[in-house]
């Protein structure tokens, strides 16, 4: 048997039955990665979660290898659900929410569950692991105000593809039946040759990805 | 090259100076411990010394006059010794075998073992740090390491030697003496009731092999070696088939007594572990020691728990 019990670290294989699940659980079974993170946990929890929703651009998710998905701000804890959800549906990838608050014991629950802190020196480590990682346009999923493009991530993340995704909530925070509306835009890269510590050029993408999320917002009003 | 191995009489220890049997540009190998080696080696000569005993010590190094010192005399707390004897027996034992060596004239390199648990684990602290990260111990084992790293410091400085610093995760296995492995073995193990932090392992074999490619390139600089992955301590209670207990953040020195009375004493920085968890970036020291791929934590893990089953045999008439 691998190291994580069958489960691979980047990719939604298959949910288990509940007690299948249950287990797996009591056995200790699971994997757990550096940051805190549980890949089998996620998929319940992504899986549990009955929000209904609606990918567009699907196909722009890389099937394999990094990638940093810029998306608008949300007001809580749904819009990550929301990514996730579409991710899965639209590679059948996981992905992890950028922004987990460094509090004891809501930050340790939030990062078993797919969360990862803000830090760029941390998240540089990540991306190195190859996966998928969704930063909102705000420093944190939880702070309010306009969002900011993610320059310090975009600069510890230098080569690897950006991918503007616009959300559009659905139920329960909008009127029941609708779904949520997850639609991915064409992938952004920093011009050829540009070196990995280009703060301009960081600077720049960055700009341009909040761009390309505005645009896709609008294009769905 | 001559190689002086501190601390030989440990399981680490003595599994460098079997690989450096092994090595052709090896002409000499000494050792020292307070404990005899624990297993035959076949070229390597020991000296059964007290780390304590300046006198005793500074004849043997000064008389072997190392090239390199492979530097185990590193004790940690909860594993063969108490937390005030085992700070006390890294300093004597870090600073009169390294200022030997250096006094003897010829010393080239060293690598000393250190610890993850030097970056400290308070509030603020990076949660994977790398070797770029301030270091701030927050227990008595990771000061112990921060002090050993400064002794070794001092070398490089003021006498041109290369000093490459190991800060190891966790070394556990099934036959290492780790404080972590006692507590973890108990029928049923104290757990954060509110926590599952996620630690790293590392395994005795790939512990040995960074220190020798430490010794034989001549490696420079901290170097993190950690099993690939992680554990948390929930998964390797159940995996061990233990009774998991849970603590609330108030009961972990009641816990620790217990623990104590059962066998297995917790020290500062296993209870940290425990609590905060453990990990660190150690793709720098993959790419400068060219170790290959390591034991994953998660194997390292279930080797711990693999204990042979005794078998009486029947007595042949």
């Amino acid at each position: 048997m691998s190291a994580n019990y069958g489960l691979d670290a980047d990719r939604f294989l298959a949910t288990d039955s509940p007690l299948g699940a249950l287990r797996r659980r009591v056995a200790g079974r699971y994997a757990v990665d550096e940051f805190g993170g549980d890949p089998h946990l996620m998929d319940l929890v992504a899986g549990a979660a009955r929000l209904s929703v609606a990918v567009e651009g699907g196909a722009r998710v890389p099937r394999l290898g990094p990638a940093l998905l810029v998306a608008n701000r949300g007001v809580g804890l749904l819009e990550p659900l929301a990514i996730m959800r579409a991710v899965r549906a639209a590679a059948g990838r996981r992905v992890r929410v950028v922004g987990a608050p460094e509090l004891p014991v809501l930050g340790d629950a939030l990062r078993s569950v797919g969360a990862i802190g803000y830090a760029a020196q941390r998240f540089e480590r990540f991306a190195r692991t190859w996966h998928l990682a969704a930063v909102p346009l705000s420093a944190t999923w939880l702070r309010g105000g306009p969002g900011e493009p993610p320059r310090r991530l975009v600069v510890a993340t230098m080569g690897f593809p950006l991918l503007p995704v616009a959300v559009r909530p659905g139920f329960p925070l909008a009127r029941p039946g609708r779904p949520w509306r997850v639609r991915f835009g064409e992938t952004l890269r920093p011009p050829a040759g540009t070196p990995p510590d280009d703060q301009l050029a960081a600077a720049e993408l960055a700009d341009a990805v909040r761009d390309a999320v505005r645009a896709l917002l609008e294009e769905e009003q | 090259m001559r190689v002086l191995v501190t601390g030989m009489g440990g399981e680490l220890g003595t599994r460098v100076a079997q690989l450096l049997e092994g090595r052709r540009e090896v002409t000499e190998i000494a050792g020292c411990d307070f404990m005899p080696p624990r297993r035959r080696l076949r070229r390597a000569t020991f000296a059964r010394i007290d780390p304590r005993d300046r006198q005793r010590l500074v004849a043997f190094v000064t008389d072997f006059a190392p090239d390199a010192v492979a530097h185990f005399g590193v004790y940690e707390p909860g594993s063969r010794m108490g937390s005030r004897e085992a700070a006390a027996s890294t300093e004597a034992c870090t600073v009169h075998a390294l200022g030997a060596a250096v006094r003897a004239g010829r010393l080239e390199r060293v690598a000393v073992r250190s610890g993850i648990e030097i970056y400290g684990r308070g509030r603020g602290h990076p949660l994977l740090p790398d070797e770029s990260a301030p270091l701030a111990p927050t227990t008595d084992y990771g000061r112990t390491c921060l002090e050993v790293e400064t002794v070794a410091a001092g070398l490089a400085r003021h006498h041109d030697v290369a000093v490459g610093y190991l800060r190891y995760a966790v070394v556990a296995g099934s036959h290492v003496p780790s404080p972590l492995g006692r507590v973890l073995r108990l029928p049923a193990v104290p757990v954060p009731a509110l926590a599952d932090p996620p630690f790293s392992l590392l395994h005795q074999d790939d512990a040995a092999r960074a220190m020798v490619a430490t010794l034989i390139q001549g490696a420079e600089g901290p170097m993190n070696v950690v099993g690939p992955g992680a554990a948390s301590p929930w998964q390797a209670v159940l995996l061990g088939h233990r009774i998991p207990i849970p603590v609330a953040p108030g009961g972990w020195r009641l816990a620790g007594r217990l623990a104590e009375l059962a066998g297995a004493p917790i020290p500062a920085h296993v209870l940290e572990l425990l609590r905060r968890g453990r990990v660190a970036d150690g793709a720098h020291a993959g790419a400068v020691l060219g170790l290959g791929s390591l034991v994953p934590t998660q194997d390292v893990l279930g080797d711990l728990f693999a204990w042979a089953t005794a078998r009486r045999l029947e007595a042949v008439a």
